[in-house]
């Protein structure tokens, strides 16, 4: 059972479990967003839209945009813009990355997954590299709303798992709404295909079955086809 | 820079006086600064007034040439209400384009002498469809202590009666003064926590969260409201407010206009 | 504001049919511009406005950016072709007043500590103007923000009221508002009764006042149920053939 709120709505009186996307105002829980409330100890409202904004710990696909010495300005797909320190890259190796030389490290338009190290109050995003890792130029990167990442994941991963498994792809979603897929050109787009289908139906029930359901198919008529 | 973190700092001063039932300048809640109106100080205006409450200080000036009728009011006068916020009058006043502050300072002065029709625009006419006198009221303010509304409201009904029509100036022949029918004049109120004030100084102003601005005539009906700032107010704050800025409107229509004969 | 004189009241109603309380027709859209990250269309009588929402964004210039919180922004525009004569392109001293409010009307329910140093903003075009584009537009304007997930206190909704032939009146229209004597656009909280915008143009005794203000914020009440029904709808449909 999906609630959709709008913000102002009375959502309940345990003041004590009021969560995220919630406010309380005279004893009383109210929504903040426009969302669905989930009420499981936590009372909270996900929101249907909005923007990303970092925490500490998110795992994000990042593009360079900006090399400004000694850091490369990082396009997360929020609001806020954050900085790769070019120490963060080499991590544990005697390797100092001089002015010039940044661009043969990461270079403007360069995709990179990186996990944000630190927000501060003035909302300066740190970045640290995973692994050093940039993302080559095989694959395609697409780019949903962040608030719908939950989904494509699904509950323990059973959707993304799916999704793996069925499109024989590499695929990888981060915090910020942007994925990544490696794959067959047919498999990418059935991937894509997928993904969407999951971003417009995200918030209707017996989606992952209907997911599995489509997949299968698609297989099916596939095989057919080849024969 | 240096004005902005000074003005957060006296936001918090000013907040807790006014919790404990007072203002800096010893004022009570309900009082007005002093207030001072000199009229036909510019003797190239055909009206003028300074007004002077507390240290804001606005000078303000009629003046009338012959111009076209708008064609959907062929016999009528235009009136045409602009308003300065001078560089010289404080540190955060900018050269350029009127922004927003000016902007509605003078829509809310206009609305008011507008509203409460204190000029006949009919006796205005010069020649039906061809000819009639526009009536520019200039607002200029020269120290912005506060409360810029109120002096400007003041200025502009002081300035307009005993305006001069410059017939001589045109060839033309009529009336000598404005006929000036109602004296409307405005009263502003800022609430900060629970508390309404009236005619606050430049750091009330700051610290206020709203303000409101009401404008009535000397039969104690209003011709013009305006709320401006960010909280919102209850329907009662309003009634009480509006009582407040009748109240207080008499009280100054009879102190500062009250020898000139309406 | 009067011109020749009109009969605006005949035989108990107003020239268009209207009971002194009655509201025009209103039609509200959720999400219908593709670039926004909200919008709204929405039609008052013949008012046809188009909300759109960009932002949280980062806020150019730097100088202006608050570190604390988001700095909203409004723009209130009217098109060229939206009225009987036709209006010059660019912002005019009414347009700059109307934003002003208008951000004023709107501001207090935004928390815009969830996002500092940004800028959030509001576009408000009015493509057709039959009176109360102002309101029209505050309306919209309000469900573009839920739409684009800007956390919220609550819906913010507007309607004028006004004096016509004498008599107190609700949502005026062109005709009624060149030719009567007063008009007050009123926005509130329906929620909590917090009137967040107020103005008034023209003449009113202080109890027509009062009554004016009463009948604004019952109408705004009904606004606010349309606007909500109006984003909750918008859900189900993108929901399409889902369980409940």
């Amino acid at each position: 059972m999906y609630k959709v709120v709008v913000p102002g709505d009375f959502i309940s009186d345990e003041v004590n479990r009021a969560g995220e996307g919630t406010y309380v105002d005279d004893g009383k829980v109210y929504a903040m967003n426009y969302g669905i409330v989930h009420d499981k100890g936590e009372i909270k409202v996900v929101a249907l839209s909005g923007k990303y904004v970092p925490t500490n710990g998110d795992i994000v696909i990042g593009k360079i945009v900006e090399i400004s010495f000694p850091y490369w300005i990082v396009d997360i797909a929020s609001p806020y813009e954050a900085r790769l320190h070019n120490s963060e890259f080499g991590r544990g190796t005697e390797r100092k990355i001089e002015f010039g030389d940044m661009s043969n490290y990461l270079d403007l338009s360069d995709l990179i997954v990186a996990k944000v190290l630190n927000v501060d109050a003035l909302m300066r995003v740190d970045l640290t590299l995973r692994d050093e890792f940039k993302i080559g130029d095989r694959g395609r990167l697409i780019e949903i709303s962040h608030t719908k990442v939950p989904r494509v994941i699904g509950r323990s991963g059973s959707m993304i798992k799916l999704l793996k498994e069925k499109c024989n792809c590499f695929i990888f979603i981060a915090k910020n709404g942007r994925i990544w897929i490696k794959g067959r050109e047919a498999d990418m787009n059935l991937a894509l295909e997928v993904v969407l289908m999951i971003t417009n139906e995200a918030h209707t029930s017996g989606l992952t079955d209907r997911v599995a359901h489509f997949l299968d198919s698609f297989k099916k008529n596939r095989e057919g086809d080849r024969e | 820079m240096g004005i902005e973190v000074m003005a957060d700092i006296r936001k918090d001063y000013v907040y807790d006086l006014i919790e404990s039932g007072k203002r800096a300048d010893g004022r009570g809640f309900r009082d007005y600064r002093e207030i001072s109106v000199e009229r036909d100080i510019i003797n190239k205006a055909e009206g003028s007034a300074l007004v002077k409450m507390g240290d804001t200080a606005v000078l303000v000036g009629v003046k009338l040439e012959p111009g076209t009728p708008f064609s959907d009011a062929p016999n009528k006068g235009i009136l045409m209400t602009n308003a300065e916020l001078r560089p010289g009058a404080s540190p955060d006043f900018e050269l350029g384009p009127p922004n927003e502050n000016s902007v509605e300072l003078a829509r809310v002065v206009d609305r008011g002498i507008r509203g409460s029709e204190s000029i006949d625009l009919e006796k205005l006419c010069i020649e039906e469809g061809e000819k009639v006198w526009m009536t520019f009221i200039d607002i200029h303010a020269l120290d912005n202590d506060g409360n810029l509304v109120d002096a400007a409201a003041l200025g502009a009904i002081a300035s307009l009666l005993n305006a001069s029509i410059p017939n001589d100036r045109y060839g033309l022949a009529g009336e000598d003064t404005l006929s000036i029918r109602d004296t409307p004049v405005a009263a502003t109120m800022i609430k900060i926590g629970e508390n309404i004030l009236v005619d606050p100084n430049l750091y009330e102003e700051n610290a206020a969260t709203t303000k409101l601005t009401v404008i009535s005539n000397a039969d104690g009906t209003i011709s013009g409201v305006q709320k401006s700032g960010t909280a919102g107010l209850k329907e009662e704050e309003i009634a009480e407010m509006l009582e407040i800025g009748i109240e207080k409107a008499g009280e100054i229509r009879e102190k500062y206009l009250g020898d000139i004969v309406v | 504001m009067k011109e020749e004189e009109i009969e605006l009241i005949k035989d108990g109603k107003r020239l268009d049919g209207r009971g002194f309380e009655e509201l025009r027709p209103i039609k509200i859209e959720v999400g219908v511009l593709k670039r926004a990250d909200g919008s709204c269309y929405c039609e008052i009588g013949n008012n046809k406005a188009l909300a759109a929402v960009y932002g949280p964004r980062e806020m150019h210039p730097r100088h202006l950016q608050d570190a604390k919180t988001a700095v909203v922004n409004y723009r209130y525009n009217m098109a060229p072709f939206s009225v009987d004569d036709r209006k010059r392109p660019g912002p005019d001293r009414r347009s700059v007043e109307i934003s002003k409010v208008s951000r004023d009307a709107l501001d207090p329910v935004i928390l815009k500590e969830y996002y500092p140093k940004t800028a959030i903003d509001v576009y408000v075009e009015l493509l057709q103007s039959d009176a109360g584009t102002r309101t029209a537009g505050i309306n919209a304007a309000s469900v573009a923000l839920a739409a684009a997930g800007i956390p919220m206190r609550d819906l913010v909704s507007s309607v004028a009221v006004g004096k016509i032939d004498g008599e107190v009146v609700l949502d005026l229209n062109a005709v009624e508002d060149n030719h009567g004597e007063a008009d007050m656009p009123v926005a509130m909280v329906a929620r909590t009764n917090t009137i967040t915008m107020l103005q008034m143009d023209g003449r009113f005794t202080k109890e027509e006042f009062e009554r004016g203000l009463k009948l604004a914020t019952k109408a705004c009440h009904e606004i606010y149920e349309l606007q909500r029904t109006a984003l909750i709808e918008k859900y189900s449909k993108s929901v399409g053939e889902g369980e409940e």
